[in-house]
């Protein structure tokens, strides 16, 4: 009786973790169990309506939705579109954020209060900022188009153009996302020894051989954390699109998830996509495991 | 050195000043009449201040009911993430059970599950439990986050054990210690947890979109959504105006409480 008790541990731990256990297994891990078994399956929205919580209907059709996915004009054309996205937005958030964590880093005046400044985006909705964009890139009366024929260049009609609707979206992106990705390099700088500094302006150091030879290579694992960071916020394009473009033009703006959303609760097209789902996820892990390689290699 | 300072003290400012740019336009063009909005090239400042944009777009939306229900799922979400993951958190930290370190692993995994893959399954089930189409859909789903709890054990990983195992001889239950002792020792960890999830709960768009049917269930961000789409009838001045009375809330709070804010953010993403 005793060793049992042992090896069960505290009892009490069990009801610690009761209410997460229960809660993260029926909302977290049982649908990704959910989704995997429905990529496989043919499923028909009436046989699910009827279906049980734990029942997964319909015939099992092997990797045919996996096959009908890679095969699909529209999903290679999301796939594309959210490459898209991802060269706009990486690049620019990743130099947007350093350069100005770098800025921050100095005490300059009104330092705090421009730090704040670049942090609001982050906590306004997406709703709310693709709101505000959508007036900002009004073709006919925007703020935008009204700065650039200042300087005597016609805007374009950003949102309806296959051209310029996604580098809008991307560009609110990243306004929203700069001022967090900025605090993660802040944090990164402020960990740097300040002798190594002091030690490059004895020898003569210039501002760039500093940031070359010191800054950048110890902030060479934030970076990669970045990186993973924007290249899964990359993937999970969804709400912008839904509400500045709805996709279009042409289906230049349709993301990935944006696409499995579609075919989920506007053709109900259940077993597709699930597996469209799961193609992301695999992505998202393999991002995942290289990232974790590349970073144990260099730190050893 | 000085003129290189006076550079950087510029560029920083401009910088800012483009970043508060669409707020800065948010907020004037939400203050214009009708007619003005639609002028090109637009005016930078109002040149009548129409404050009735407010009380019309709040009647007109009933934004009354949205702002009840966001608060009504909000407050309980955040509530019982704090709540539930302190919990979790405590027992991963201080506690000893069966599959504790597979458990913990698998948490982690569950990290990288992008919520798209979530949102279908997570239809299903919330309709199989019958809690589609109603707010108690949007909180009991959501009120235990990965993040918290990892967040939370942190922090309960810096409290000594002996200052637990002292309580426990005191005859202090496991349950009160926690309460008692755990908690408020948590005090600046749950303050930061709070902003953050209440942020979260409060802009959260998508599972809405997904649960809700009734317009009179509708959620801030939803209500928001939807209108600016069916466009036929609202003006931009009065659409602005209730996308500056949907950010008041979590702008309050953030300029209120910066400081627990960020540091919250810092701890949760450097980490790990």
């Amino acid at each position: 009786m005793r060793s049992i008790k042992r090896h069960l541990g505290d009892i009490n731990a069990y009801l610690f973790i009761l209410p997460s256990f229960v809660i993260l297994g029926m909302f977290l891990v049982y649908p990704v169990i959910w989704s995997v078994a429905a990529s496989f399956k043919d499923i028909q929205p009436i046989t699910l309506r009827q279906a049980g919580l734990f029942e997964i209907p319909g015939h099992f059709v092997g990797f045919d939705h996996y096959a009908a996915a890679l095969n699909n004009r529209l999903f290679i054309k999301a796939v594309i579109n959210t490459l898209y996205f991802g060269v706009i937005f990486i690049p620019i958030t990743m130099l947007g954020s350093i350069v100005l964590a770098m800025l921050v880093n100095k005490k300059l005046p009104g330092v705090n209060m421009v730090r704040s400044v670049f942090f609001v985006p982050y906590i306004i909705s997406v709703v709310s900022a693709s709101l505000i964009f959508i007036f900002l890139f009004n073709g006919e009366k925007g703020l935008v188009n009204a700065l650039l024929s200042q300087i005597g260049i016609s805007g374009p009609h950003w949102l309806t153009s296959t051209l310029w609707a996604m580098p809008v979206i991307a560009i609110m992106t990243c306004w929203r996302n700069i001022g967090y990705f900025m605090l993660i390099y802040l944090s990164g700088l402020q960990n740097i020894p300040k002798d190594l500094y002091e030690v490059a302006d004895v020898e003569g150091a210039t501002a760039l051989q500093k940031f070359k030879y010191v800054t950048w290579p110890l902030l060479g694992r934030i970076s990669l954390v970045v990186i993973i960071l924007l290249m899964i916020n990359s993937l999970n394009v969804f709400q912008e699109v839904y509400i500045m473009t709805g996709g279009g033009p042409g289906d230049s703006t349709i993301t990935v998830p944006f696409l499995i959303f579609n075919r989920a609760f506007k053709y109900y097209e259940i077993g597709p996509a699930a597996a469209m789902s799961y193609l992301l996820f695999i992505v998202v892990v393999i991002v995942t495991i290289i990232q974790k390689k590349i970073v144990n290699n260099r730190l050893g | 050195m000085k003129t290189k300072n006076i550079t950087q003290t510029i560029v920083l400012w401009m910088i800012g000043i483009i970043f508060l740019l669409p707020i800065y336009w948010l907020f004037v063009s939400s203050l214009k009449s009708d007619s003005e909005i639609t002028r090109f090239p637009p005016t930078f400042w109002p040149e009548t201040i129409v404050w009735s944009n407010y009380p019309e777009i709040w009647e007109l939306l009933k934004f009354q009911v949205s702002f009840t229900n966001s608060f009504l799922v909000t407050v309980p979400t955040v509530i019982l993430t704090v709540l539930f993951s302190s919990m979790a958190g405590y027992a991963f930290s201080k506690k000893r059970f069966l599959g504790k370190n597979t458990l913990f692993v698998l948490l982690i995994a569950t990290m990288t599950v992008p919520p798209t893959v979530l949102l279908l399954p997570l239809y299903f089930i919330i309709t199989k439990l019958g809690m589609f189409d109603s707010l108690i859909g949007l909180i009991v789903p959501f009120s235990v986050t990965v993040f918290a709890i990892f967040f939370t054990k942190q922090y309960i990983d810096d409290i000594p054990n002996e200052m637990l195992e002292a309580a426990k001889v005191d005859g202090s239950s496991d349950f009160h210690t926690f309460f008692t002792i755990v908690m408020p020792l948590l005090r600046p960890a749950l303050t930061a947890l709070i902003i953050i999830d209440t942020v979260q709960n409060w802009n959260s768009f998508t599972m809405p979109l997904v649960l809700l049917q009734s317009e009179d269930k509708f959620t801030i961000p939803l209500k928001l959504a939807l209108m600016a789409q069916d466009t036929v009838a609202i003006p931009w001045s009065k659409i602005l105006a209730a996308n500056v009375l949907s950010l008041l809330p979590v702008l309050i709070l953030f300029l209120s409480l910066q400081k627990q804010f960020v540091a919250g953010l810092m701890a949760g993403s450097v980490k790990g």
